[in-house]
């Protein structure tokens, strides 16, 4: 069977993509300028220039989305992307849960109860 | 007609030594009964060996809701119950039944002894954010603080500072509600059986729109102690910040277990 593709929506969701990438470094970037304030090498001048720079990089991405229509696609690139980087994070930290799940999945089932060979 | 040829459609396993009718509430009104050995019996209507696929969305959910009428019905006369997924079907007639009740009659007797006189339950525990995190900027100076001097701060300056805040009160809102919820989770273990926290949350009435998840248990609770239970929900449902929502009593579909290893995962 061919692959249907909607160029629309596969623009769209590209461009939301990139946009929550973007964002997410735009996170990270205002992470490191808080460390550096706390750790107090920023001057006041420095602070406000980084600052504007940041300010302007969210509006700009605010605008982007607006104009382009793509604040859920964003949304929900960011919130699977955390979900992923959770259910990793989770797996790590605690290994027993995989094998809980599995028995969780394989627990009363009774599709699978064989009557006939009883 | 050989066993083969046919198929029992599985509601679940009660406590009852009553060969009896419970009506046509099956699915697509199918007649319901019960087959029993000993003093336990399976309830199941009787179908065709192969399942037959619901023809639309609507009748699915009528299905659906069929399978848990029965279930509810079934509580009501047997007590406690041990509640088949919808969907189960059984190859074979009502004397195979039987002998899969014979074969396994140790294990689905304890379980009906162990769940006797309790039911589940299901607790969400909601929260307003507005409310919880302006609670929260009162209680730490800090926040309070830069959040009253970010008006006075040029656009650079208070963009950055404006970061700061929202990440402080986000882990401050995160550590308030972890505390909560060791305390919610204690007071909900204190008066269950057993406790299951959900990871997933299907379905939230408009009521709670604009508040968030917290916390969410199934519990297996016992009769005697439900009152007790939703006085203590009451306390956290009156607090301005959370919302409980408390339903049941359910068949224990979280609980039963034919294995003998359900974990207390509180």
């Amino acid at each position: 069977m061919p692959i249907e593709i909607d160029e629309k929506n596969l623009k769209k969701g590209l461009l939301g993509l990139v946009v929550a990438l973007v964002e997410i470094i735009t996170e990270l970037l205002e992470k490191q300028a808080l460390l550096r304030i706390e750790n107090e090498s920023l001057s006041d001048e420095e602070i406000e220039r980084l600052g504007e720079a940041l300010a302007d990089l969210s509006e700009a991405l605010e605008t982007i989305k607006a104009d382009n229509n793509i604040e859920d696609t964003v949304e929900s690139v960011r919130c699977g992307l955390d979900e992923v980087v959770d259910d990793v994070v989770d797996k790590l930290m605690n290994p027993a849960r995989w094998a809980k799940e599995v028995e969780k999945h394989d627990r009363n089932r009774p599709g699978e109860i064989s009557l006939l060979d009883s | 007609m050989t066993e083969t040829d046919q198929a029992r459609y599985l509601y679940l396993i009660a406590n009852t030594e009553e060969e009896r009718s419970l009506g046509d509430v099956g699915l697509g009104d199918s007649p319901v009964y019960t087959i029993v050995f000993q003093d336990i019996a399976a309830v199941v209507h009787a179908s065709k060996p192969e399942p037959e696929p619901a023809k639309n969305e609507e009748q699915a959910k009528q299905w659906i809701l069929n399978h848990n009428y029965v279930i509810d019905k079934a509580t009501e006369n047997f007590n406690t119950v041990l509640p088949f997924s919808f969907g189960c079907l059984a190859r074979g007639d009502d004397k195979t039944i039987k002998r899969w009740l014979q074969k396994n009659y140790g294990l689905y007797k304890r379980e009906l002894e162990r769940l006797k006189n309790s039911a589940e339950y299901s607790i969400q525990i909601f929260y307003d954010p507005k409310i919880l995190e302006k609670q929260i900027i009162e209680t730490i100076p800090e926040l309070k603080e830069i959040d009253q001097k970010i008006e006075t701060m040029p656009k650079g300056k208070a963009y950055i500072f404006k970061k700061k805040f929202e990440l402080g009160l986000k882990q401050a809102v995160s550590d308030h509600l972890a505390s909560m919820g060791r305390e919610f989770g204690k007071l909900i273990k204190e008066n269950s059986i057993q406790t299951i926290i959900e990871e997933k949350i299907p379905y939230v009435p408009e009521k709670y729109a604009g508040k968030k998840v917290m916390v969410a248990f199934s519990c297996l609770v016992a009769q005697e102690n439900v009152d007790r239970f939703g006085q203590s929900l009451e306390k956290i449902n009156k607090r301005e910040e959370f919302a409980v929502r408390f339903t049941g009593p359910w068949a224990p579909f979280n609980f039963v277990d034919l294995k003998g290893n359900i974990e207390d995962e509180t």
